[in-house]
């Protein structure tokens, strides 16, 4: 029998090496797959017992802290967001049920005092029990964000500020928006109740539409028009467009009309400045499909806004196959309607790269992230995405846009103190029929000559209503005026 | 009094490693409490303290009861006792304290059963007692007002305030029903009446007892939806008497009675379906009855190789952690450390078990020390490899480890019956005094007063 007894020794020795191996397979090979699951939640219930960094506005500011929960709650720390839905869109939530969005995700590591470099900053304080997480501090400032907010009062649309040298985001802030506090309470039920009703919400409240939406940008698209004209020698600022009140383009019978019916025309200084329609779409069908395609390209329009945050949105024009057969389709192109569609952040992009000789940059929110003895773990340094224009394309359209602050479109535009903004409007008619509804926008930077800042603003219009029945100048106008107004008398305090 | 250095030797080796046990515990324990997840208060301090005085207590038992007896299974117990409360406690206070209640009652009958059974020969004669409780335990959940059903399993009695699982012990009354009456006729049905191709296949009258008792235990559990223990029996019959006639076409029946009965209940029973498909793959049914094991697989990969640490994971989220669950409850805080390490205590102790039944000489206690160790190695195998996916899940408790009166209790007597054997085959080899026992010597004390008073009596 102890031969049978040996044997069964080794058939149990073989189960129970069979178990090891799948836990091995389990608790190892598998980990990273079942940790990332979804449906596991363990990884947040713990985060959710660990302190959190904050993430800080330029100034300091605190955006989003975790702050320790009073006994009998589910959790130990409780996320906070000061500023309530000023920086929502930034920032993001933080939920244990419904996962988290924005900064609060794409940092999670870094706010957790996760990553590997912040593991090996933590082991000198290993038996001091102090805390590691690290905190990510912005490029944007609380106080312009105010201002932007304020003065967009309760309307749809966004504001974009930016520095045009740095990339840096100064103020992004989108209507409509929401308070990530109210999704990061701890009652799931709540939370959940919280976010169906944001998601039902007209306008995507969740959605920071400033970089994740786009609209149709009207002749604010014209400074694109204009720079592939001059970059490709089909324009100067001497050529002139005769006055007409309609133009018809090729392959069709229906003509293009200047906006409001009216007769218009004039050099390319007038035409830009009074925002003729048919000059434009003139130059588009003039350079044809494949130079307005590969200068569009050239701006970066096709593709996504290469910004530090989630899910960036990607502007549109077209192929060059979708206006062989099309061409007034491309003409009304030219005057950024039809199928145009542009991101409010790349439009303040295209006003940075005129105003930085040429060179777009690409935009960050974050400035800087720093571990928890304030220790620099990664700082954000300029870097260029694309060169779409020549110095000199750029000096001829801030010439052109200082026309449209000085005598046309956008005299809204004058800023205080008498410095000089450049800026070029735009009215999108987004239905040729039915009730009227248009996008009012403005593009621009100042002061023209030494450009400090950049500035995007967009009011989406319902049917018929106020912004709908005005025009870019009118309405986007003041809202960037005051936004450059406060910068001017508020500027930023040296960096310390 | 006569002591051997062996004996000596044995229990200073079996103290010296109980008092690591404990202090593993202990320390485990400590850590557990100072785990932010973990509820642990400072009242169940004196439990943990009784739990491994009772321990000690086991130990001094052995001193006194089982001096020559193998000195490594006890601790071995002890240990995985030992990190089974610091789960239990950490998981649920109120379990924490019945689970040292239970202890108590399982110490207690350790002690009873050494006490009881001093000759470990003497249990082959009451074989058939033993089937008849065997069966009468694992038919009594069956019994109108009696059973209960709990987790869809008919596997409960109550009686009173007393609620128990029947099954635990019935393993154990089979097993030495089966060492008794497989001792007594391996011969005949080693022999080999008639001969079907390759395999010799003994008169079916020897065979009768013995297919009886597997159809019996097969029915009832299947009756009782009880598969975990159904498989358990399966393999304690199949092993025993492949051991006990030294024939492999026993296990080839048994591997296809087993494939042929699995195959139809699948076929005939839902429940089994349900399990089979969650074991191929859980994930459709997450939120249904695949639920557990999903977590449990969350459990090892949020423990890793190193664990989250005792009190710091969450494995409060995986239903029944403490009982049928508990070792993925220990792969979670612990990691893939702290389950190999219990994987290696059962693998020590299957190998402990084994050795008595080598080292023993007669037949009945060399086949119990088999049987015995068996039932210890399988069903941990059958509960683990069910909480890892590499066996369908079939709810049966972790021995020694999960939380549990009638488990806990059972598995103790099992531990006392090995310490037994295994003192027994000490005595046989020489290395400790074979004394009497005190029984036998009150009867040897009766028999000289007889023969004195007969002697006394002729002469008057």
């Amino acid at each position: 029998m102890n031969k049978q007894i040996r044997r069964l020794a080794v058939a149990l020795l073989a189960c129970y090496l069979i178990l090891f191996v799948q836990l091995n397979v389990l608790a190892v090979g598998r980990q990273q797959e079942l940790n990332a699951d979804p449906r596991n939640n363990r990884q947040t219930e713990r985060d959710f017992n660990r302190p959190r960094g904050s993430i800080l506005a330029a100034d300091g500011t605190v955006l989003a802290l975790s702050v320790p929960t009073t006994r009998g709650d589910q959790f130990r720390y409780q996320r906070e967001y000061p500023l309530g839905d000023l920086f929502g869109d930034v920032t993001g939530y933080y939920t244990f049920s419904f996962g988290s969005t924005q900064l609060e995700r794409t940092q999670n590591d870094v706010l957790m005092g996760d990553t590997t470099e912040q593991r090996l900053r933590a082991i000198g304080g290993l038996f001091r029990g102090s805390e590691t997480t690290g905190s990510v501090v912005l490029s944007m400032r609380p106080d312009v964000q105010q201002v932007a907010a304020d003065a967009l009062g309760t309307r749809e649309g966004s504001v974009v500020v930016m520095d045009p040298h740095t990339g840096a985001i100064i103020a992004m802030i989108s209507n409509p928006r929401y308070n990530p506090a109210d999704v990061a309470v701890h009652d799931s039920k709540q939370a959940e109740a919280v976010l169906t009703y944001l998601n039902a919400q007209p306008g995507k409240p969740l959605l920071a539409n400033a970089y994740q939406e786009r609209y149709m940008p009207g002749s604010s698209f014209k400074v694109i028009t204009t720079s592939i004209a001059f970059e490709n020698g089909a324009t100067t600022l001497d050529r002139v467009f005769p006055v007409s009140k309609s133009w018809l383009p090729p392959q069709t019978t229906d003509p293009i009309t200047n906006y409001g019916g009216e007769a218009c025309g004039g050099t390319m200084v007038e035409v830009f400045y009074r925002s003729c329609n048919i000059p434009f779409a003139q130059l588009a069908t003039e350079l044809g499909p494949q130079l307005m395609v590969d200068g569009t390209k050239k701006w970066g329009v096709g593709e996504k806004v290469p910004i530090d945050l989630p899910a960036p949105a990607a502007s549109f024009f077209g192929e060059v196959s979708d206006f062989t057969d099309q061409l007034p389709l491309l003409a009304i192109g030219g005057f950024g309607q039809g199928s145009t569609t542009m991101v409010p952040l790349q439009m303040a992009m295209v006003a940075s790269t005129v105003a930085n000789g040429g060179v777009m940059i690409k935009p960050h929110v974050v400035d800087a992230t720093l571990d928890h003895d304030g220790g620099v773990l990664s700082r954000t340094t300029p870097s260029v995405w694309k060169t779409p224009i020549l110095p000199a394309t750029a000096d001829t359209l801030t010439g052109l846009m200082i026309g449209v602050v000085n005598q046309g479109t956008g005299r809204q535009m004058q800023l205080a103190g008498g410095i000089q903004a450049a800026a070029k409007t735009g009215t999108a008619q987004l239905n040729t029929t039915g009730p009227e509804r248009s996008n009012a926008w403005i593009i621009g930077f100042a002061p023209a000559t030494a450009p400090q800042y950049a500035i995007a603003v967009v009011l989406k219009g319902g049917p018929n209503d106020a912004i709908s029945a005005s025009t870019g100048g009118k309405l986007a106008g003041p809202i960037a005026k005051q936004v450059l107004d406060y910068l001017f008398a508020h500027p930023a305090p040296a960096a310390g | 009094m006569s002591s051997s250095p062996i004996a000596a030797a044995r229990r200073r080796t079996e103290l010296g490693l109980i008092v690591m046990a404990a202090t593993i515990t202990g320390a485990a324990y400590t850590l557990a409490s100072l785990g932010q997840n973990a509820k642990i208060p400072p009242i169940l301090v004196p439990f943990l303290l009784v739990l491994l005085a009772l321990l000690v207590v086991a130990h001094l038992a052995n001193r006194v009861l089982a001096k020559g007896a193998d000195g490594t299974i006890l601790p071995l117990a002890a240990l995985l006792h030992g990190i089974g409360y610091v789960i239990i406690a950490r998981l649920s206070e109120r379990s924490a304290g019945l689970q040292t209640t239970w202890t108590f009652v399982a110490i207690v009958a350790y002690v009873a059963t050494l006490i009881v059974i001093q000759r470990a020969a003497d249990l082959a004669r009451y074989q058939w007692s033993f089937l008849a409780i065997g069966a009468t335990l694992l038919l009594l959940p069956l019994v109108p007002g009696v059973g209960t059903i709990k987790g869809g399993a008919r596997i409960w009695v109550s009686l009173g305030p007393i609620n128990f699982q029947p099954g635990e012990f019935a393993k154990i009354a089979l097993a030495l029903f089966f060492a008794g009456y497989l001792a007594d006729h391996r011969d005949l049905i080693a022999s080999g009446a008639w001969r079907v191709g390759p395999f010799h296949l003994p008169e079916l009258r020897h065979l009768l007892p013995i297919a009886f008792a597997w159809g019996f235990a097969v029915v009832v559990m299947v009756a009782e939806k009880d598969l975990g223990s159904s498989l358990l029996f399966f393999t304690l019959f199949v092993v025993m008497m492949w051991v006990s006639t030294e024939r492999a076409s026993y296990l080839v029946i048994g591997l296809l009675l087993f494939s042929g009965a699995a195959y139809v209940a699948w076929r005939l029973f839902d429940h089994v379906k349900t399990r089979v498909a969650i074991w191929r793959n859980p994930w459709p049914q997450y939120q249904g009855k695949g639920y557990q094991i999903v977590q449990a697989m969350f459990a090892f990969a949020n423990g890793g190789t190193g664990g989250t640490g005792l009190g710091l994971g969450s494995p409060e989220k995986i239903p029944v952690a403490k009982t049928d669950f508990i070792f993925a409850a220990i792969g979670e805080e612990l990691g893939l450390l702290g389950t190999t390490a219990i994987l290696i205590g059962f693998l020590l102790m299957i190998g402990g078990g084994l050795r008595i039944a080598i080292r023993s000489d007669r037949p009945f206690e060399k086949l119990l020390a088999t049987g015995l160790t068996t039932i210890v190695g399988m069903q941990a195998f059958i509960i683990i490899g069910g909480v890892t996916r590499v066996v369908p899940l079939t709810g049966i408790a972790l021995p020694f480890v999960s939380y549990g009166g009638s488990s806990l209790l059972a598995n103790y007597v099992l531990l006392a019956l090995l310490v037994r054997v295994s003192d027994s085959n000490a005595r046989h080899l020489g290395e400790t005094p074979n004394e009497l026992t005190p029984q036998e010597r009150l009867e040897a004390y009766r028999r000289r007063r007889a023969v004195a008073k007969a002697v006394a009596g002729s002469g008057s």
